[in-house]
């Protein structure tokens, strides 16, 4: 058989053939293809599988409770729930924004927005869209992630700080906020952690920070949990007890708002430093930070021309006035210059280096001795002396008494009060002191320019007879083994001061309460309440501000008053500054409530309610900007 | 009719070889639609056995009734068959994006599978009267214009990979049935050449899609290159042993779509491993290379054709799906013939290796 049959079968035979050869290749191919895939690049490929079906979610620690002396929250945590997006698994990001923006009823584009800021961030990692999501808002995307409608979106609970409502003791306390890069990267944070910025919050945000946990789970193609495969528990923070009597705080906050003043306060312990009360007005809310605050909300805070977000206790410098004078009376009986009975004749002023220095008292003081040029104030008994002083004395005992240079408070970026001298004006314009500038120093004008809580501090000094210890807000502290005392405690600074100079700032500082002096709004029968009013200039100081388009209300002196009680073993001191309240007997009616509510409590009476003194500029609506929110 | 000295010719070797198969898919197809978080056994398994029961007397029917038979109604067969597909365009029950099922009261009839062995018959019939060394012009044309036909329809359903494999029936056995090589070079520079034109006018947006997230994965790997990538995390996390049964987390977690379908072989390779994956490939393998020697035995060129005729499909998709299940080939909703779920196909591949072992089995006879 040649035929074409015999050609034809031949030729599919040898196709046959060729077919098997072309079948057994492409298997063999097929399974070398397997075996790459399988065993060789097997290490892999188990990686990204586990990466595909596990969700690593973290447990955000509560933070540290804190408490005030009397074991009183003053801040908590509450649960908050925040919403976010998986970017890692999500096919359709688009598509999921628009049905997250649907069922939570945000705008679309703010959504696309924290999208957008968390672009760089590695896709594993959750970004949170909605901070404070309400119930209804949970509910909504629980709802829609049982129908696999919003698999790439998760509820988070998470606990959030709660502050007292009305921003009490804002300042102090402090807020958190997201940690910064740099925080991140210095601080060995995971991002988006949660850190103190500013205050308490910041200054034991160690302490107060716990440790997040983890929880492994393993999820379906569309986002469904199925199994918790491991689950670390987060440990919550450290819990502070702070110095802070809250019924104080709360005094002290109330009389600055019945009266209608900005300003700050410090009501210190002088025999230990503890800070009773912080007061920094106006205040602002932090509970606005605690879950994200929103860029109006935070641009609307830092341009306010009312500073809101500073922490005027510890911040704002401002010049003593006269009670500057208790350092120059200090400086002067202990250096003996003078004893308590130097006597200055005051005739309305005095001339020194040719020119003439006012007193406030137009007439004169007449004669008058250490204790009355304390209690009338007389700025020419201080002239005098100060001028016998000498500014580098003046600024010796600033130092030593805890007037000059920062007092150690333990709250961040506290600044430096400044009491001058030579060397530093010599450092600072090049230009070397002339005597003339020490009588305006004297009685705490010029250069002089001090923290509230500085000057707090030296009334504490002043209390104690010398020695004072740097104030402090943290008390006592908890790691879940009970309560103890923070591991170190500053010990008491400066001089003793010689019995007789007490006696007589003692004695001085009573009479301008309870003599004829100009703190006689503070006078507490029976308390001996001992201190001392200040003005500090404005328009001298801000002159040139006027321009500004200022109201006259912005022009007007601010009132001081520093003070201890009771006269004899001084347990309260600090100082009351009243913005722009003309003068130091307004700021004395907030220094008597605090004190009486501390008296009050001390002897088992019910609180007192605060009593405007007659005459006192009723509260103005508007002054309360700010305060509040 | 049948005569019984004919059962000692069955090629039980091959016929074990299916149904391993078989039953290696099922046990698959278990572990594929198991649901872990409902704990409840699904009834896939149990149809897909069903299914298996059907497909055996589709095979018993396809071997006991003579090869020749068939092949002189091979032209009732494909015309049946093509009506079926016109009926399926027009009044076909619409599941999962395409037109494809007739609902019928014991199963659903795909008669796009079937297509495959009627296309298969027809050619058989048509190359093993050509007269010449190699088929003739006429003849090749006529092939094509019967491939032509049920590829356009079933394009129209749409169903793009079944449509694709119903075409390679053509070229498998025009080549066997001695087609000329050169001209076989020449229809493919030709497809190469229109290439650019069907890829413009002939192809939908999400198959373009499907190509270029072929070609780099990475393109869109949250779309369509999504499928791919977990297809190759399904396969390559698998390991020499595997993650035993029902332990992968691939397929148990549906990162793979249509896991107890398409990607049965990915289902298999991440739990069986390495080791599954090559006892199934030499299955295969053997399946095929025994239909291959079955067509070299034939008694006569109808029956080596149609042998050729129903392996081309049947090869087509094996290699294809494997590829795919690997991520080594555009996903394309092409079933693993014998252990993909899916009773047509299961039916008319049962029956198509029916006409396979009729063919060897009648060698010896007149």
């Amino acid at each position: 058989m040649t035929g074409p049959p015999s050609l034809q079968r031949r030729r599919l035979a040898s196709r046959l053939n060729a077919l098997s050869v072309c079948v057994v290749t492409t298997f063999a191919a097929l399974a070398v293809a397997f075996w790459y895939f399988q065993v060789v690049m097997n290490a892999e490929y188990v990686r990204l599988a586990e990466n595909n079906h596990q969700r690593r979610l973290a447990l955000r620690a509560p933070r540290g409770i804190l408490y005030d002396r009397e074991f009183r929250p003053l801040v908590e945590n509450r649960d908050a729930y925040t919403i976010s997006i998986l970017r890692e698994h999500s096919r359709d990001l688009d598509r999921v924004v628009r049905r997250l923006a649907e069922a939570t009823g945000v705008a679309e584009q703010r959504i696309r927005d924290e999208l957008d800021r968390h672009r760089s961030e590695p896709r594993y990692r959750p970004v949170v869209v909605i901070g404070d999501a309400s119930l209804a808002q949970v509910s909504a995307v629980l709802a829609r992630r049982l129908d696999f409608e919003l698999p790439d979106v998760v509820v988070e609970r998470v606990p959030t700080r709660r502050y007292p409502a009305l921003g009490v003791g804002a300042h102090l306390l402090g807020y958190v906020g997201e940690a910064s890069e740099a925080q991140v990267q210095t601080g060995g944070l995971r991002p988006g952690a949660v850190v103190g910025q500013s205050g308490v919050e910041r200054a034991y945000n160690t302490e107060l920070m716990g440790t997040d946990g983890e929880r492994r789970v393993m999820v379906n193609s569309v986002g469904r949990e199925i199994a918790t495969l491991q689950e670390i528990a987060a440990s919550e923070g450290r819990r502070l007890q702070l110095t802070i009597d809250l019924d104080l705080q709360l005094a002290a906050e109330h009389a600055f708002h019945a009266l209608g003043y900005q300003g700050a306060a410090a009501f210190l312990d002088p025999r230990s430093g503890e800070v009773l009360a912080l007061v920094s007005l106006p205040a602002y809310d932090p509970n606005n930070f605690a879950t994200g605050i929103d860029r109006a909300t935070w641009i609307r805070l830092n341009t306010d021309v009312l500073k809101p977000l500073q922490n005027r206790a510890i911040q704002g410098r401002y010049s003593p006035g006269s009670t500057f004078k208790a350092v120059v009376a200090a400086a002067a009986l202990e250096e003996g210059i003078i004893t308590p009975v130097f006597t200055v004749t005051c005739r309305g002023g005095a001339t020194f280096y040719g020119r003439f220095f006012q007193c406030h008292s137009k007439s004169g003081h007449g004669p008058v001795d250490l204790r009355h040029a304390i209690e009338k104030s007389c700025n020419t008994y201080f002239y005098t002396v100060g001028n016998m002083v000498g500014i580098e004395r003046l600024h010796k005992w600033a130092a030593l008494l805890g007037l000059a240079g920062k007092t150690g408070i333990d709250l961040p970026n506290e600044v430096e009060s400044l009491v001058p001298s030579p060397e530093w004006k010599k450092a600072r314009t090049g230009e070397k002191w002339y005597a003339g500038e020490t009588i305006s120093v004297a009685i705490g004008q010029g250069q002089v320019s001090v923290t509230p809580i500085s000057l707090a501090n030296l009334y504490a000094a002043v209390a104690n007879g010398g020695p004072h210890c740097p104030p402090r807000l943290l008390k006592a502290i908890n790691d879940g083994q009970g309560w103890r005392p923070p591991d170190e405690v500053a010990a008491p600074e400066g001089p003793r001061l010689k019995p007789e100079t007490v006696a007589a700032l003692h004695d001085g500082f009573w009479l301008v309460v309870n003599g004829a002096g100009t703190g006689g709004r503070a006078r507490i029968p029976g308390h001996d309440v001992a201190g001392k009013t200040g003005t500090a200039q404005v328009i001298s100081l801000e002159g040139g501000r006027r321009a500004a388009g200022r109201t006259e209300r912005d022009l007007r002196d601010h009132g001081w008053f520093a003070f201890f009680a009771p006269r004899d073993n001084p347990e309260i001191a600090g100082v009351v500054f009243a913005e722009h309240g003309e003068h130091g007997s307004s700021a004395a009616p907030i220094a008597r409530h605090v004190l009486e509510t501390y008296f009050a409590k001390r002897e088992g009476r019910p609180l007192p309610a605060f009593e405007a003194p007659p005459g006192a500029p009723a509260p103005a609506a508007a002054r309360g900007a700010g305060a509040g929110q | 009719m049948f005569d019984r000295r004919l059962c000692a010719h069955i090629d039980w070797l091959m016929l074990g070889a299916v149904y391993l198969l078989c039953a290696i898919g099922v046990v698959m197809i278990a572990s594929a639609t198991a649901d872990p978080s409902r704990a409840t056994a699904s009834q896939l398994p149990a149809t897909q056995v069903y299914a298996l029961v059907l497909g055996t007397g589709a095979l018993l029917v396809c071997l006991v009734i003579d090869y020749r038979s068939f092949g002189e109604r091979a032209h009732l067969i494909y015309g049946g068959l093509v009506l079926l597909l016109v009926y399926v365009l027009e009044f076909g029950s619409v599941r999962g994006g395409g037109r494809r099922w007739i609902a019928l009261p014991w199963f659903n009839l795909q008669p796009s599978e079937f297509m495959k062995i009627g296309l298969a018959l027809v050619l058989a019939r048509l190359f093993s009267e050509t007269r010449h060394q190699a088929p003739s012009g006429r003849e090749l044309a006529i092939a094509g214009a019967l491939t032509a036909v049920p590829v356009v329809l079933v394009a129209r359903q749409p169903d793009f990979g079944t449509a694709v494999t119903i075409a390679s029936v053509v070229l498998g056995v025009a080549i066997l049935a001695g087609m000329r090589l050169k001209l076989l070079g020449l229809l493919l520079a030709a497809a190469l050449l229109t290439a650019p034109a069907a890829w413009t006018f002939a192809l939908q947006d999400y198959q373009r899609g499907r190509i270029l997230s072929f070609v780099n994965p990475s393109r869109d790997p949250l779309g369509a290159g999504y499928q791919q990538i977990q297809a190759r995390i399904t396969v390559g996390s698998g390991g020499l042993w595997g993650k035993g049964f029902r332990k992968g987390t691939q397929g148990q977690l549906s990162f793979l779509p249509v896991a107890h379908n398409d990607f049965i072989f990915s289902v298999l390779a991440e739990e069986q491993g390495f080791v599954g994956v090559l006892v199934v490939l030499a299955l295969y393998a053997f399946v095929v290379l025994r239909a291959v020697d079955t067509a070299r035995r034939a008694r006569d060129r109808l029956g080596a054709l149609l042998v050729v005729g129903v392996l081309s499909s049947f090869l087509f998709q094996v290699v294809y799906n494997v590829s795919m299940s690997a991520g080594l080939a555009p996903v394309k909703g092409l079933t693993l013939p014998l252990m993909s779920y899916g009773g047509s196909s299961l039916i008319a591949t049962l029956a198509g290796v029916g006409l396979i072992l009729n063919v060897r089995m009648r060698r010896f006879t007149n």
